[in-house]
């Protein structure tokens, strides 16, 4: 992706931050200040601690987890493993259920995020509208953000029993009832709505953010080419906050492939495996099937697309490439 | 004025409809919440006698109650809002020293390298936790850290985004600042202490939120690490109300409403902080 690098013209007149290279002399020759001398050691005291909890919170589990996806534990209850190559992976892609996790938790990226990031967008232009009260409706948008998964599932799932509050709304406008979590059809739209609720308000605030730093100069070439709204929208306001929208979009396709609290407290992955997201998958895999093996692979697979998707949302913050 | 045309509501009519619409958006938004702070103030048959169908009564209790909280209170749950509110206390503490330390390091000073180390240190902690959080656990209860305080607090403290966000905004502090300082001889770790956090407190506060936030609504690595009663935190005993044999819904609610009230009132009292740092990652200075 090269949207890095390529918003410049949107950032108004402040000053670019400097450079985290070396710093250069006139003729662009390597130049090392006296008063820099040594920082090397400095630098490594400031950031031992740093370095330290990343090797054991991040480094240390990433190997072992690669280890331990190569290897079996024996049967005979002494614990003890042995290597047994690429085993595990092979289960894996023969295994139907896993295939099926894929597909399914395939599907929900899917849909989920255009349809959070396209709502998110919406909510951000009708937002930095000059309305009256604006300042209210954004915190209201924004207060779910401070619900704990475990509290927004919990009160969505209330929500949804057959006998709850919405059921009670869809027969009041005279639909049938609608069985909801309990549906292979509509348990994990059931899921993207609870989990929208609590994350569109945050998308939003990104959004918004974007939005406020386009330069108001900008609208008023439109106003004099006579552009209207949607060709504003189209040729202005999306191209400037490219960078944002692209930022959300990696992160929200994060939080969302991680998706395990709704799961694990309301579908268990049912019914009939049709909420059955990766991060479930290897969680029960792991602890109610106790195939810790098995698991692991699944968790390389799944920090192999994370560490994909980390790379490029870094590159969109990093403004120094 | 001159009426721009990004803009919706360029006439008062349009502009009349587009605020009702946008209070609507809102409200909708508010609704599960207020739905949630009213159930809890309501005994459980009421709830349960008002749920399916849509009356007024599906907000406005028919009796009044406090009970729900004082069950909670008193029980194991209460003991897990204490839990969480240390463990997240301690998260943002040692987490604001960690990260602000690896982002003093990171743009202060000079060094041969340090754009190397920069990726290594933000990207490895983008990486989401959740997605490395089983085999990490497998590690804690072979470093007997499971169901204690520390093992709980660890995996909080260092955060990528934090990290950027403060390294974000120390660049921005003129190094002359520096250079003087250094000048009239300053350490370096005088130079972090006596001008760089003085000067940093909206970055800290929104990098501390971003710390609270996650540790405070943290569910899988609580469920892994913490499930002996005496260091189950908050979403945990939530979650266990609910499996329990005969669910206490009044119960559900009042926990849901203790748990969404801490960090609802800090983002109310630093909502500008908190958002001027999430658009300082992705918006140019």
């Amino acid at each position: 992706m090269t949207v890095t690098g390529s918003t410049e013209a949107t950032g108004g007149t402040g000053q670019r931050t400097r450079s985290a290279g070396r710093p250069r002399g006139v003729d662009g020759v390597r130049r090392r200040p006296r008063l820099h001398e040594g920082q090397w050691w400095v630098g490594l005291l400031f950031l031992a601690p740093g370095l330290l909890s990343l090797v054991l919170l991040r480094l240390a589990p990433a190997v072992a987890a690669i280890g331990d996806s190569f290897r079996k534990v024996a049967l005979d209850g002494t614990g003890q493993s042995h290597w047994i190559g690429w085993d595990n992976y092979a289960r894996l892609v023969a295994n139907d259920q896993f295939v099926g996790v894929l597909l399914t938790t395939l599907k929900f990226i899917v849909v989920v995020n255009p349809v959070q990031v396209v709502l998110a967008l919406a909510l951000a232009v009708v937002l930095s509208e000059r309305v009256r009260g604006v300042v209210v409706v954004r915190m209201l948008v924004f207060l779910p953000v401070a619900a704990p998964a475990a509290v927004a599932t919990l009160v969505w799932g209330i929500a949804f029993q057959p006998e709850g509050p919405i059921n009670a709304m869809v027969t009041g406008v005279g639909l049938p009832r609608q069985p909801f979590l309990t549906s292979t059809s509509q348990a994990l739209w059931c899921i993207v709505v609870l989990l929208s609720w609590v994350g569109l308000g945050y998308w939003t605030m990104f959004l918004i953010a974007g939005i406020q730093d386009i330069p108001r100069s900008l609208y008023e070439a439109a106003a004099l080419d006579g552009a209207g709204w949607w060709m504003t929208l189209w040729h202005v306001t999306l191209p400037s906050m490219r960078r944002t929208l692209a930022f959300v979009l990696v992160a929200d396709t994060m939080a969302n492939f991680l998706t395990f609290a709704p799961i694990q407290i309301l579908t268990n992955g049912g019914p009939q495996d049709s909420t059955r997201l990766i991060m479930f998958d290897i969680y029960d895999r792991a602890y109610n099937i106790g195939n810790i093996n098995i698991a692991e692979a699944e968790v390389v697979l799944l920090l192999a697309v994370m560490v994909v998707i980390t790379a490029v949302q870094f590159r969109l913050i990093s403004r120094e490439r | 004025m001159m009426a721009l045309p990004n803009e919706i509501g360029r006439t008062p009519a349009r502009r009349a409809v587009l605020t009702a619409f946008a209070w609507l958006i809102g409200v909708l938004f508010a609704v599960p919440l207020l739905f949630m702070l009213t159930s809890s103030l309501r005994p459980g048959e009421d709830i349960l006698a008002n749920i399916s169908r849509i009356t007024v009564h599906t907000f406005v209790p028919t009796t009044w109650t406090l009970d729900n909280y004082r069950t909670l209170v008193g029980g194991e749950f209460g003991r897990a809002v204490f839990n969480s509110l240390l463990v997240s206390a301690i998260t943002v503490v040692a987490g604001l020293a960690l990260c602000s330390l690896a982002a003093f390091g990171l743009s202060a000073l000079r060094f041969r390298g340090m754009g190397l180390l920069f990726g290594l240190v933000v990207l490895s902690f983008l990486i989401p936790f959740d997605a490395i959080a089983i085999p990490l656990s497998a590690l804690f209860r072979d470093w007997h850290l499971a169901n204690t305080y520390l093992g709980l607090i660890l995996p909080g403290v260092g955060n990528g985004l934090a990290v950027f966000v403060l390294r974000q905004f120390f660049l921005n502090i003129p190094r002359e600042l520096t250079e003087a300082a250094r000048v009239d001889g300053l350490h370096w770790f005088g130079v972090y202490w006596r001008i760089y956090m003085p000067l940093s407190k909206p970055a800290l506060i929104g990098a501390g939120f971003m710390l609270f936030l996650f540790q405070w609504q943290a569910y899988l690595w609580p469920l892994l690490i913490g499930t002996d009663p005496t260091k189950v935190l908050g979403p945990i005993a939530l979650a266990n109300l609910n499996g329990q044999f005969k669910v206490d819904f009044g119960a559900i609610f009042a926990g849901s409403v203790l748990l969404t009230l801490v960090p609802a009132v800090l983002l109310l009292v630093f909502q500008r902080h908190f958002t001027g740092s999430l658009a300082a990652t992705t918006s140019k200075d």
